[in-house]
């Protein structure tokens, strides 16, 4: 038969689980702001029978502790979808930047200003004017001033995309530090959980490593591999160690060519990383790919422009009857001894945009003459006007060249812009899901407080009915001896 | 079913969202653009360069159209000098011609038609914003000169044939000069020159009146070709001004189109605008409402 004294044992362990249940519930009230704080539920256990004479009683209920409420699976596709979501999200920030260069002329005067496609026709116009009279100054100082301003602007557009790309360049190589420290964190809670909780949930230092690696998969693109004993193996998308238990391995960054490239002990990873996603890989993508992509055709476009435009001056008469010293279309080589060039002519694709600039001084020296005519002759200034409809630029007119290039950059921002709204879009979606699985809501936790301090209060009565009793007991009926 | 606690911070987003929708709303309506970058529109981005440059090539070509018609007309009234001097010429030669003239007339004649020569001389030199428009391309040399030296006196050309064109926006050439020798050879059968020469040198030294009448019908001969070589610059003037329209009228509709590619709708933005401040309205009742109590209220 069970004893009075038993019940208040098993009385005592009730109040005990119960003070412990009202704890955890307080410490979820307390982190209910915390980021990345998993919500802790108490778990009660009923102690082991004892059995007396045959006849089995329960011998109450006790606390084993808080547990928290976490769905890995979960928690591993929001980091999978914040690395795709930060680095689209970096990139787009380039690509606006970028785009912010090339700023769609809408046609009025102020909006004209710096667009490199009025440029261009306004260039090519110039030489229609001088068709008109070939002897006119103004007009010849036209061809130079639009000359100018293309120049200008194409080189001012390319200085500025040098310019973002160093800043991405700087950006990345900043991300080398926090990366580290991070990777750092994580290897020393893998060996904290490991020596606390190898077979369960470590609770908080579990809260610490998730949000570490959180962070961590918005810079850069990671793998994560459970090991056995609660441990946690990080790579990079690519498949190089980052951490492995409780030992870590540091990014290192150095300048190649002038770009920040980044490595794994002596492994350039720079490459694997701009593919892996992650704000790095964002940066990364828009300094290799983009921004060198949109310098690439401004550079076709510098050098296309600058030599067609320089080989025709050259091939015709100046205005004081100098010849050039190139050849003509019918095969005729001009017997000057100075080139009649324009702009500075180009000696490679790469870097023409930066280096455009105009090299002619005098407007006299605009070839309006075909080679042996005199300077009323405006037909050289026709073959120029007409570079404006020619295929010179990787077979298409400058003009078509341009808006193909505009139209290009566009939908590149549009197509990330869309990707990284779904992104965005799924990362929500997952972080509802896990908030309304891990995040403490107060309203539970109140009824979660209102149930045990009820259970926390009948167990209090039960203790005085069983004072009263082992009073009784003792007293043998007197109830003044005893109370 | 566990919601998620933090629903009123994912409201707040959807309140940021339409807060970015209305600022670009409102750029679109300050600009009058619809397109403000290119990723706006990347299509109609690229469109409207295209457009622009046609619109401005076009546009050029109108200024320079107006530009060479003005050399133009003074080359046509130049040679529309020439013909009525020639047809005054050929008058006088034709009435001297009846053989009824002395020798001091014949004189007085030949010194008339000299006169005449110089002054179509003197127009074959015409001048356009100090351009000789009769030169070729030596523009800056007088063309025509007359040397006395012999009997009759020779015309020498000093200009070239290089032939000036100007190109429309789409492709055509148009003829913007004659060289000289075209409307006025120094010799030949069409001279207009030489047979004013062989006219002048005929009645200063009494030819016969079958020598000064065949070389006054070469003079008329002349004068037709002269009226034919006329025709082409008429045709030039005729054809720069229907491109300058073309080109004009085709500026007007590449505008239009690049005003409606390009330009904001407004009412549809307002409209937009409005539902968006609608919906911004709706949030914040929301937030407002949600954001308030919860069960802890209610414990005592």
């Amino acid at each position: 038969m069970a004893t009075i004294s038993s019940a208040f044992d098993l009385i005592a362990s009730a109040l005990d689980a119960d003070q412990s249940a009202l704890s955890i519930v307080a410490n979820n009230v307390a982190n209910a702001n915390t980021a990345g704080y998993t919500r802790e539920v108490p778990n009660w256990q009923e102690n082991a029978p004892i059995e007396i004479d045959g006849v089995s009683y329960g011998t109450g209920v006790t606390q084993t502790g808080p547990t928290s409420v976490r769905d890995a699976v979960l928690e591993e596709r929001l980091t999978q979808q914040q690395q795709l979501a930060s680095a689209s999200s970096a990139r787009l920030t380039a690509l606006n930047a970028l785009q912010a260069v090339f700023p769609p002329d809408s046609g009025s005067s102020s909006s004209t200003a710096g667009d490199i496609g009025s440029d261009l026709t306004g260039f090519f116009d110039s030489f229609s004017s001088l068709e008109a009279n070939p002897t006119d100054n103004a007009l010849r100082q036209q061809v130079l001033s639009t000359a100018s301003t293309l120049a200008g602007d194409i080189s001012n557009a390319a200085a500025n995309l040098n310019s973002q790309r160093s800043a991405l360049d700087q950006e990345a190589s900043s991300v080398t530090g926090q990366v580290n420290s991070l990777i750092n964190s994580i290897a020393q809670l893998n060996q904290q959980i490991q020596s606390t909780s190898a077979n369960s949930d470590a609770g908080t230092l579990e809260d610490q490593r998730n949000q570490d690696i959180s962070q961590l998969s918005q810079l850069v693109g990671i793998n994560q591999i459970t090991t056995d004993v609660n441990g946690l193996s990080l790579t990079t998308t690519s498949g190089q160690l980052l951490v492995s238990g409780e030992s870590s391995q540091q990014l290192t960054s150095g300048v190649v060519n002038g770009a920040t490239h980044f490595y794994l002990g002596e492994v350039d990873i720079t490459s694997q990383l701009e593919i892996g996603g992650g704000q790095l890989g964002g940066d990364l993508t828009a300094r290799d790919q983009d921004i060198p992509n949109a310098l690439a055709s401004l550079d076709q476009l510098a050098y296309s422009v600058a030599t067609t435009v320089n080989a025709q001056n050259n091939a015709g008469t100046d205005l004081d009857g100098n010849e050039g010293t190139g050849t003509n279309a019918n095969g005729v080589a001009g017997t000057g001894s100075t080139p009649l060039y324009i702009f500075t002519e180009p000696a490679q694709i790469t870097g023409s945009a930066l280096a455009m600039s105009v090299v002619m001084t005098d407007p006299n020296q605009i070839a309006a003459a075909s080679f042996g005519n005199q300077n009323g002759d405006a037909s050289n200034a026709v073959l120029m006007a007409n570079l404006a409809s020619q295929m010179t630029v990787q077979g298409q007119t400058p003009s078509n060249y341009y808006a193909q290039f505009v139209s290009q950059l566009g939908s590149t921002v549009s197509e990330v812009q869309n990707e990284n709204t779904a992104q965005n879009a799924s990362v929500t979606q997952l972080q509802t899901q896990i908030s309304s699985t891990s995040s403490v809501n107060l309203n539970d936790e109140a009824a979660s407080l209102q149930q045990f301090e009820r259970s926390y209060q009948a167990a209090s009565e039960v203790f005085t009915v069983l004072n009263t009793v082992m009073a009784s007991a003792l007293n043998l009926g007197v109830q003044t001896a005893v109370s | 079913m566990r919601v998620d606690p933090f629903y009123v911070t994912n409201l707040a987003a959807s309140l940021d969202q339409t807060q970015s929708t209305e600022q670009q709303l409102t750029a679109e309506l300050s600009s009058g653009a619809a397109i403000n970058s290119l990723s706006d529109n990347p299509v109609a981005a690229g469109e409207n360069a295209l457009l622009l440059n046609q619109i401005q090539r076009d546009d050029s070509f109108t200024q320079s159209s107006g530009l060479v018609q003005g050399q133009l007309q003074v080359a046509d009234s130049a040679m529309g000098g020439v013909v009525t001097q020639l047809t005054q010429a050929i008058s006088i030669a034709t009435g001297a011609n009846n053989g009824t003239l002395n020798t001091s007339q014949l004189q007085s004649i030949s010194n008339q038609l000299a006169g005449i020569r110089d002054e179509v001389v003197s127009l074959a030199n015409t001048s356009y914003q100090g351009q000789y428009i009769f030169g070729g391309s030596q523009t800056s040399a007088m063309p025509f000169t007359i040397s006395s030296s012999t009997t009759p006196s020779t015309a020498t050309y000093n200009g070239d044939q290089v032939v000036n064109y100007l190109e429309t926006p789409n492709g055509q050439r148009i003829q913007l000069n004659l060289p000289g020798t075209q409307i006025f050879p120094t010799s030949g059968s069409d001279s207009a020159l030489q047979a004013l020469n062989n006219l002048i040198a005929d009645y200063a030294n009494g030819a016969s009146v079958q020598t000064s009448t065949s070389d006054t019908e070469a003079l008329n001969t002349a004068l037709n070709f002269i009226s034919q070589q006329r025709v082409t610059l008429d045709n030039s003037l005729t054809r720069l001004t229907a491109a300058s329209n073309a080109a004009t009228s085709e500026k007007t509709q590449l505008t239009a189109a690049q005003t409606n590619l390009m330009q904001a709708d407004l009412p549809q933005i307002s409209t937009q605008l409005s539902l968006c401040e609608s919906q911004q309205t709706a949030l914040e009742d929301v937030i407002a409402q949600l954001g308030s109590g919860s069960l802890f209220d209610k414990l005592s």
